[in-house]
């Protein structure tokens, strides 16, 4: 399983994200392979789940991928309630 | 001593070698498996050579975006003369930055131990440019510097910054966010600063930004590749328009480069271009940065109870997206006016550096609408572009001009700007 996290620029917010989720997932006991990346680059690409605010949410609205929208990056159960209800 | 000699220039000597050798340490710490540490430690050299790769395209448009600009605002074709570039500062100084890098992280991290000031910085790829820019600060200012001196200097300014630059900006960051638990740990702190003041002075905060509609249009402008690329083909298509109709021979001579496309097709294929360079920078950049912080933040939290992480500014923008858009549109804006302003009294071209607009922008709008809503979210925008204009022209020509003037022009932001001068200061004084 590829989860990509994404943010405008690629750098350190969705490199953030990808920790908290990474810890999630730990916490989950579910395995996937967790990146983080920029938005257009993501288009591009094909996880099978992307994870990512709101507003970038509606660029990426062509994706083939499962977008799962997380609003507040550092919120670990809104994390977790976000992976839960999309992953099952 | 040969084998110590080896070492030295093998493995310190070559900053890829070196910094994957620091990732694969950091790596191990986390205990990762087999597997993740050969792809982890690949990729972080790999990224580190991209970078070279993607400056030389960026370089490549900016060759033809300094003399288009000039030519039209009648400049002198005084070059920028003779400096290094990125691909051989980083060949000769990468090594002491990414040593600096890393022990600077350690410093950041004991300073965060033993003080009160309880904030670990984890955006990486400033920590990594801040460091670039000021190795190359040091190095025009003072000649050729040891090594080892080089990385002690830099490792100890850049713990001081990482460990207080969030530090100052809390009280505001507080205001933002409502809780104290997330830090600003970006170079947009000294704009946001400026603009928590001056919205408190200037700005009316009970015109909240977040209570006007912003059209839903503008949602492309959170893809950096997009206004990377729009910022500059706007520049390059004005820039073209003008030289077509002006017929002088320093025109003539650079439409003659684009052969037989069309000069306008081809400035704008060169604004594609550019952000296509900077789109390769980011992308290494981001390669050795991914397994770096991770194994920083591990280090961080299990040395440092009750450790605040200081972020990459983005974090701030879901606080006030209308802000957001306002601060963007300030430094927009206010770079087109000092790009004029600069070309017509101290000659200089002014690069606007379209991550720093938005972003920084973005930020000081965010803070300056938190004191001063919407009219000091905008007033936030243009002193993000104040900053960044006057600070490019006074980096590039005076604090950098023989080392790494090409990486000012993009990669160089506010708070670099600001700390310049005192790095050049200081290094004048130790070295």
């Amino acid at each position: 399983m590829k989860i990509l996290c994404v943010c405008g620029l690629g750098q350190g917010t969705s490199l953030i994200l990808r920790m908290n989720v990474e810890t999630v997932l730990r916490e989950l006991r579910i395995s996937a392979d967790v990146e983080n990346t920029d938005v257009s680059s993501a288009s591009g690409m094909s996880p099978d789940y992307i994870i990512t605010s709101n507003e970038l949410a509606q660029t990426l609205a062509g994706t083939s991928a499962k977008v799962i929208i997380v609003n507040n990056y550092f919120d670990l159960t809104e994390i977790k309630a976000a992976l839960q209800s999309q992953l099952n | 001593m040969d084998a110590l000699k080896w070492v030295a220039t093998n493995v310190f000597g070559t900053p890829a070698i070196l910094l994957g050798f620091i990732v694969f340490l950091g790596l191990l710490l986390q205990k990762k498996s087999t597997s993740q540490l050969i792809s982890g430690t690949f990729k972080a050299i790999i990224g580190f050579l991209i970078i070279n790769a993607g400056a030389g395209v960026i370089v490549g448009a900016l060759n033809i975006f300094e003399p288009m600009w000039k030519e039209v605002f009648n400049l002198k074709a005084s070059s920028l003369g003779d400096f290094m570039g990125q691909e051989k500062f980083n060949v000769k100084y990468g090594s002491a930055v990414t040593l600096a890098m890393t022990l600077g992280f350690l410093i950041n991290v004991l300073l965060a131990r033993f003080t009160k000031f309880k904030y670990i910085y984890l955006t990486g790829h400033m920590m990594f440019w801040t460091t670039t820019i000021f190795a190359g600060v040091i190095v025009h200012s003072v000649g050729d510097v040891s090594f080892g001196k080089l990385v002690i200097f830099l490792a100890i300014f850049m713990g001081l910054y990482w460990t207080f630059q969030p530090a100052i900006v809390q009280p505001f960051m507080r205001k933002v966010t409502g809780n104290d638990n997330i830090a600003l740990g970006h170079t947009s702190a000294s704009v946001a600063l400026l603009s928590a003041l001056a919205g408190k002075y200037l700005g009316n905060k009970n015109n909240d930004s977040e209570k006007i509609k912003l059209p839903k249009g503008l949602e492309f402008l959170r893809d950096s590749n997009v206004i990377t690329a729009l910022t500059m083909g706007i520049l390059f298509l004005i820039g073209s328009i003008i030289l077509s109709t002006k017929g002088t021979p320093g025109a003539e001579e650079l439409i003659a480069k684009a052969g037989d496309q069309n000069f306008i097709i081809y400035s704008i294929i060169q604004s594609f271009t550019f952000a296509g360079g900077i789109a390769i920078v980011l992308l290494g950049v981001r390669m050795f940065i991914g397994e770096m912080v991770p194994a920083f933040n591990g280090i961080a939290t299990r040395l440092v109870p009750g450790a605040r992480p200081a972020l990459d500014c983005p974090i701030v923008f879901p606080y006030a997206p209308n802000a957001v858009i306002l601060g963007f549109l300030g430094a927009f804006v206010g770079a087109l006016i000092w790009l004029v302003i600069l070309g017509n009294t101290v000659s200089y071209v002014f690069v606007p550096t379209m991550i720093v607009l938005f972003f920084h922008g973005a930020t000081a709008g965010v803070f300056g609408n938190a004191t001063g809503g919407v009219r000091g979210a905008l007033i936030g925008g243009f002193i993000t572009s104040t900053v960044v204009a006057w600070g490019q022209y006074f980096m590039v020509k005076m604090l950098i001009s023989s080392t790494i003037p090409d990486t000012a022009m993009w990669a160089a932001d506010n708070d670099m700007f600001i700390l310049g001068p005192i790095v050049k200061f200081l290094a004048q004084l130790f070295f």
